[in-house]
């Protein structure tokens, strides 16, 4: 005979099971209107970008752990998989599992250092590592990166038909290892071991109280994040057949961070959302101000400016990003049907 | 099975315990009172391995375990239940049980079962954040997630702090049910709810033990331990 607790707890789980495929058909269905309405190529990377900003937000939105260095894990794979390209061989998937690997390498070593530290220290030690990583690609490996020329890398048709640079075959590439990244990292945050990562967030301490390694799982959290940041990059070098040293630049750090933010820390959803919507922004001001300049006398700021007032404006407006903002909304609104049923 | 011997522990320069002694016997329930600053948190903070003591010994089955982290004297049967009732809010009911039973190796929902053994009104609070539960509920929680797994030990920081008069009989009612299960080191100020379930209590002022009752001396009520608090 089962208890409450056996039929709540097996309810729960079916329910969140049965659910991702729908999620995965939701979201590939959203990117599919995304190139209709924007451009292809352009699509193909806001989800190489949103790959990026899922990485993060298992580190960051998950366990709270913000970092100013991820590009570096994302640069690494990169560089990785397009020195593969150039000096191993062509092939594709080779090149991106190389780019994975390089990157959870870095990340298993240098998280050993890391995930000692906390707050803003850990915040710094993750950019100061990030900046060693930036001027390694630029000066120090100079002969194998190319430095600031950037290293130019093609591949072979992945699995000898889908070719990287046909912007619909890159397009859907791309959209079947994001839904695959979104898979897992849905798995990986419903399992017991994300439960633990979001009570770190909460209190690593009381965390402790209960018997778990903290630092373990910290690293390990580390790692995972950073070999997820390593695949994008990674895909990045082989659709774009050209990685700079901008890939690991720790400026991308803080677009990681606004799109986390903007569609809400902690979310798989708010993640992909956050990506877009901070994409569509950088990629359309570009266009729209100096369409605008025509129209007026004066000198308008650069995009930047109007991009940095912009993420404000949302950041300030949407404390709990958009998905959180919504959610609140929909539970208001439900709320509201339930009082006037009463 | 627990024994505290002389320890000394200082934050800083300040010594907070000096040469405290305290023993807990397998299926015991031992109080620890005195009044605010008496060092009953800093004692069961570093018998929870959160603090070193500067000096002294404490042993656990005869192995020593003084500065031994928190987290492997938890795997080793030494849970702490810490003050102020925090839960993991964020996380719903189910999920703060789930992590206690990961944590023992113990099948979760035999551990959402045996915390409702204890309160089974918590059922209908599963899936709610833990955080929209009131403070005697989070209690209630905090002390189930310490059993789960049956550990040897529980050390219990002020489990009736703060609550009202209805939520400490379901404390105390709690504490009763699990004092014949597991030996239990309890700071605790409320002494009525000493007297009646303590087989030894030790009062502490300025950082020493300074009485030692046991429960042949707390069945005439409150009155000999308030004199010496």
């Amino acid at each position: 005979m089962k208890t409450l607790a056996d039929k709540s707890t097996l309810n729960s789980g079916v329910t969140s099971r049965s659910m991702v495929p729908l999620e995965l058909a939701v979201i590939a269905v959203g990117f599919v209107l995304v190139a209709i309405f924007m451009r292809v190529h352009w699509t193909t990377n806001f989800m190489i970008f949103c790959m990026l900003v899922l990485s993060y937000d298992l580190l960051y939105g998950y366990m709270g752990h913000l970092s100013f260095g991820h590009m570096l894990y994302f640069g690494a794979g990169a560089y990785a998989a397009g020195l593969w390209l150039v000096r191993i061989n062509m092939s594709c998937l080779q090149a991106i599992l190389a780019g994975v690997l390089c990157s959870a390498l870095i990340a298993a070593v240098l998280g050993c250092i890391v995930v000692r530290t906390r707050g803003a220290t850990f915040a710094l030690i993750n950019m100061a590592f990030n900046e060693i990583g930036y001027f390694v690609v630029y000066s120090a490996l100079r002969d194998y990166t190319h430095g600031e020329d950037g290293l130019s890398c093609a591949g072979a048709p992945v699995l000898g038909m889908i070719d990287p640079y046909d912007e619909y075959h890159a397009f859907g590439f791309v959209l079947v290892l994001l839904l695959a990244v979104f898979w897992f990292m849905r798995r990986l945050t419903s399992s017991p071991y994300g439960i633990l990562i979001r009570s770190i967030k909460e209190n690593e301490k009381r965390v402790s109280f209960l018997g778990y390694n903290t630092s373990a799982f910290r690293w390990l959290t580390f790692v995972i994040a950073s070999s997820l940041a390593g695949l994008a990059g990674a895909v990045f070098a082989v659709v774009q057949g050209f990685v700079s040293p901008m890939a690991i630049s720790s400026f991308g750090n803080v677009e990681i961070i606004f799109a986390v933010l903007i569609g809400g820390a902690g979310n798989l959803y708010g993640a992909l959302i956050g990506g877009v919507i901070f994409m569509v922004i950088k990629n359309f001001l570009p266009v729209i101000i100096p369409g605008a300049q025509k129209l007026v006398d004066f000198t308008l700021p650069q995009w930047e400016l109007w991009l940095g007032i912009v993420l404000l404006i949302i950041v300030f407006a949407l404390r709990e990003g958009v998905v959180g903002f919504c959610a609140a909304k929909l539970s208001a609104i439900r709320a509201g049907r339930t009082s006037e049923g009463i | 099975m627990i024994e505290i011997r002389d320890i000394d522990v200082a934050y800083g320069g300040a010594q907070v315990l000096h040469g405290v002694n305290v023993t807990l016997n397998q299926g015991e329930m031992v109080f620890i009172v005195g009044r605010n600053g008496a060092g009953k948190t800093t004692l069961l903070k570093t018998a929870a391995g959160l603090l070193e003591p500067s000096d002294g010994k404490i042993t656990f089955n005869g192995a020593e375990i003084q500065g031994t982290p928190a987290e492997k004297l938890a795997l080793r049967g030494i849970r702490f239940v810490a003050q102020e009732k925090r839960v993991f809010s964020s996380l719903t009911v189910r999920s703060n049980i789930e992590l206690a039973a990961y944590a023992a190796g113990v099948d979760v929902n035999k551990a959402i079962e045996k915390v409702l053994s204890l309160y089974p009104k918590l059922d209908e609070f599963m899936d709610r954040k833990a955080g929209s539960l009131s403070g005697g509920q989070r209690e209630i929680l905090l002390i189930g997630r310490g059993i789960v797994g049956d550990p040897a030990v529980l050390l219990i920081d002020e489990p009736t702090e703060g609550l009202a008069p209805v939520v400490i009989n379901d404390i105390f009612r709690i504490l009763s049910y699990m004092k014949e299960k597991v030996s239990s080191l309890i700071v605790e100020q409320n002494l009525s709810v000493v007297c009646k379930l303590a087989d030894r209590v030790y009062v502490m002022k300025e950082g020493k033990v300074t009485h030692t009752f046991t429960r042949s001396d707390l069945v005439g009520g409150t009155k000999e331990l308030e004199r010496h608090l």
